[in-house]
């Protein structure tokens, strides 16, 4: 039983760090542009094909780094071209705009490499378990868990001491002013989505070497996303740590006294939090309100 | 009796602070001028009393009635009403709709799904009086956004008014407005007073609109209370002659 | 409004109901069924209702599908395990979908904007993974089977809504007209008012003595009503409910039916939901990538068309 709980307490720790992945992409968008982007289980699942294309050119470690740029190059001219004119206006049109383009990401990508599901090949070093006793720790699971820390902390690191970073953590606070100093806020979101969906195809890279490739599997986890940020609190960036690693835990724990409400649990978490705390547990009043 | 009291009223935000110890009362009746330059907490104070936001110290008595916990629409409950810096209509509905909700809320109608004949007769005669009263009649039909910008003040006006209230608050109503504008809008608040018990408290930049209508004029400077008295007093009182000055300098 | 404009709406109403009365009878002229008849005003109602919440209080919510969904799933078990009465499925299903609406509503008031949109579309999904899971009740994700829609009984008439195509497309026409009759007539109200009030000027409506969050509440709730009867019809209409009718994406698509016809019209989302709906027919008949196209669509209408068909002729009209 301990071992049990132990599995799955673990198990859910890798999941929820996958779920941070996706929603601090998410989250970054919607922090600097306002626009929920319901085309990031899109570009997941196109971050993963594209790795599964490239690894017989340049192999898995080639691939994960060249996938979720190309898919972060893809999503910089998405917003060049589209989406930066949804900004400012209802927020109705961004999730309409996106919610267009999650329909043609996910029948392009069928169209391409066909709706079966696809292995993806991991390599040997990483397929092992670590030992007998803990048969369910792969090095692979290890390997996301650290992939998915290096990002995260590269990320804030970037955020904070570089210019851009800190120009995107000061727009997302008040963009007029930055606007107002004279910096070029168009380009800054542009970078910022790029930004944004580069951890959406690195997830879709990650994603596919555990799950295989399917070109439905962004919807799945486009959802935790979501819930990820409103636990953590929108507008806060460690909130959408926490609140990911939170559901992806609670969902682990809950698979193993009661399997089949694994899912709903974290939208009763999220119900919770919102009656005891409006406003996400790390999240500001009137930030996006 | 006093309509509104506020006893020392303090507002922080974070390390700012917009009023401090502010005391004023304003008795049933009068006209009331807040004046001041730029910056001195005169709509800090206008929030603090219509419930935008709690003081962080003090309190604001409503009619002798503490109301510093009320919600900003309980407050209208009891008959407060206030216009606002920036101009807030609902532009894309008629002027007389716009009235109109005003005055279904100050009938108890807000949640109503369904009027009786009467009762709509009446909501529609008092939005008329109304209009008539703010000389707006001619206009009624028109879009509220498609007025021109001093119509559309005078129509806050008028929707302030439909709500019956016992206070009034302007803030700057003749903010951004044209000479023969400010005169319309003087003559209107001169009208109110005239038709019954208002009390009305002001915030105005124009000194001669200030001069024309406050009964007592209360100064801030800083977020603090500088001075108080009738126009005369006011006028002949040095400190104020020199928190002007030194703004204009 | 000018009166020219008026009567110009008055006439595209009546056309508008004159179309609906005699839709079995063109509908195959032009390739129709009735069956897609039914469909087009299921929809055409879920996607007024939501418009009821989007296009008159400025509330943006992603997650109706949840509660169509519910409607649906009340109104089958009832058929199922309740009781063999149409009526009854009707007003349970409304009920089912109506208070989760009520109780979610209540939790998310406060939230504005994003926000509030982010949490509706979370909550939606909640009911997916219920119905889902539970196989037992809702026959997971093959949906529920196993009930039809039954007779009416009128004071010792029996009308056969079931295998009678015709039959049932007018009891839909009838609840559709009763559903947005009632609709109209709160839009027309002070309560109404207070919702144009909020999506117009929500600062305006809260300092003229409208407390915001009750009356979004109250627009929420009944919006959440009403979609959840359509719903509930929408389980009739091919005797089965299943998960999708509770997915996110169902969500999207009334939005996108509201905001191609016209928000800010009536209508507007009843002409949206024809047209998306035989758009989608049309395209999933004739090529396997229908679904980049309908997305084009999307993309397309947000892009160019923001004020929807109705909006666009609307401008027209006033011009």
């Amino acid at each position: 039983m301990t071992q049990l709980l132990l599995f799955n307490a673990i198990n859910g720790l890798i999941i929820g760090a996958f779920y941070v992945l996706m929603a601090l992409g998410l989250s970054l968008i919607l922090n600097l542009s306002g626009v929920i982007n319901f085309a990031h289980g899109g570009f997941l699942v196109l971050g993963g094909y594209l790795a599964y294309a490239l690894t017989p050119y340049v192999g898995f470690w080639g691939a994960l780094l060249i996938a979720p740029l190309l898919t972060a190059g893809v999503g910089f001219v998405v917003e060049r071209l589209m989406v930066r004119r949804v900004y400012g206006r209802d927020p109705l049109y961004g999730l309409l705009l996106t919610f267009g383009l999650a329909f043609i990401l996910e029948d392009g990508t069928r169209s391409i490499w066909g709706a079966q599901g696809l292995p993806v090949s991991i390599p040997a070093v990483l397929a092992r378990p670590l030992s007998s006793d803990f048969f369910f720790i792969t090095g692979y699971r290890l390997f996301m868990v650290g992939t998915v820390a290096a990002a995260v902390f590269l990320l804030f690191a970037l955020l904070r001491y570089t210019r851009v970073g800190i120009r995107i953590r000061a727009g997302t606070l008040d963009l007029d002013t930055v606007s107002a100093l004279g910096i070029n806020v168009r380009g800054l979101r542009s970078l910022n989505f790029a930004a944004g969906i580069f951890l959406a195809g690195l997830s879709g890279v990650l994603a596919g070497g555990q799950l295989g490739l399917e070109p439905t599997m962004g919807t799945g986890l486009l959802m935790p996303g979501f819930v990820a940020i409103i636990v953590g609190g929108v507008g806060s960036l460690p909130g959408t740590l926490l609140g990911g690693l939170l559901i992806g835990l609670a969902s682990g724990v809950t698979a193993v006294f009661f399997p089949s409400a694994s899912e709903a649990v974290i939208y009763i978490l999220m119900a919770v939090v919102l009656m005891v705390r409006p406003h996400g547990l790390l999240g500001e009043e009137g930030l996006l309100t | 009796m006093n309509v509104l009291e506020i006893r020392n009223a303090t507002k922080r935000f974070g390390s700012l602070v917009a009023l401090r110890n502010v005391a004023l009362s304003v008795p049933a009746g009068e006209l009331r001028a807040i004046i001041g330059p730029n910056g001195a907490g005169k709509t800090t104070l206008f929030n603090l009393v219509s419930g935008f936001f709690a003081p962080s110290a003090g309190s604001v008595l409503f009619a002798g009635r503490d109301v510093t916990a009320l919600a900003a629409h309980q407050r209208v409950a009891l008959g407060m009403a206030r216009t606002f810096q920036i101009t807030e209509i609902f532009p894309e509905l008629t002027v007389f709709e716009n009235v109109r909700i005003a005055a279904e809320v100050a009938a108890g109608y807000r949640l109503r799904p369904r009027l009786g004949r009467s009762e709509r007769a009446e909501v529609c005669r008092r939005v008329e009086q109304t209009l008539e009263l703010a000389g707006l009649a001619a206009k009624a039909k028109r879009l509220a956004g498609e007025l021109a910008h001093g119509d559309q003040r005078v129509a806050e006006i008028a929707m302030a008014l439909a709500l019956k209230p016992r206070l009034l608050l302007l803030d700057e109503p003749t903010a951004g407005m044209g000479e023969q504008e400010t005169q319309e809008i003087t003559r209107l608040i001169r009208r109110l007073r005239a038709a019954g018990e208002l009390t009305i408290v002001l915030i105005e930049h124009d000194m001669r609109v200030v001069f024309h209508l406050a009964d007592r004029i209360t100064v801030l400077c800083y977020g603090e209370l500088l001075a108080e008295g009738t126009p005369q007093e006011i006028a002949a009182n040095e400190a104020v002659q020199e928190a002007y000055l030194g703004k204009a300098a | 409004m000018n009166s020219r404009a008026g009567a110009a709406r008055q006439a595209g109403t009546a056309l508008l109901w004159a179309a609906l009365l005699l839709a079995p009878y063109w509908l195959p002229w032009v390739g129709g069924y009735t069956a897609l008849g039914a469909r087009v005003l299921v929809l055409g109602l879920a996607a007024m209702s939501l418009n009821f919440l989007l296009g008159f209080t400025g509330v943006v919510s992603f997650g109706h599908a949840a509660y169509f969904g519910l409607g649906a799933y009340g109104a089958g078990l009832t058929l199922k395990l309740l009781a063999h009465s149409t009526p009854l499925a009707l007003f349970f299903g409304t009920l089912a979908g109506g208070i989760a609406g009520a109780l979610l509503g209540a939790l998310i008031v406060h939230l504005r904007g994003v926000y509030f949109a982010m949490v509706t579309i979370a909550f939606g999904q909640v009911f997916y993974y219920i119905a889902f899971r539970w196989n037992s009740l809702t026959g997971g994700d093959d949906g529920l089977r196993g009930f039809a829609r039954q007779p009416l009984h009128f004071a010792g008439y029996a009308i056969d809504i079931l295998n009678n195509g015709h039959a049932f497309y007018y009891f839909v026409l009838v609840c559709f007209a009763v559903t947005v009759g009632v609709m109209a007539l709160i839009l027309r109200s002070p309560l109404g008012r207070t919702m144009l009030a909020i999506r117009e000027n929500e600062r305006r409506a809260r300092f003229l003595g409208i407390p915001v969050e009750r009356h979004i509440w109250v627009a929420f709730t009944l919006s959440c009503f009403f979609t959840s009867l359509a719903g509930a019809l929408y389980a009739m209409v091919n005797n089965f409910a299943d998960p999708m009718g509770l997915h996110w994406s169902l969500s999207g698509d009334l939005v996108i039916m509201a905001v191609m016809g016209g928000m800010r019209s009536f209508w507007g989302p009843l002409v949206g939901a024809a047209v998306f709906v035989v758009v989608q027919d049309f395209l999933s008949s004739i090529t396997t990538n229908w679904m980049s196209f309908v997305g084009l669509l999307i993309v397309l209408v947000v892009l160019f068309f923001p004020r929807g068909l109705l909006g666009l002729a609307q401008r027209r009209g006033e011009a």
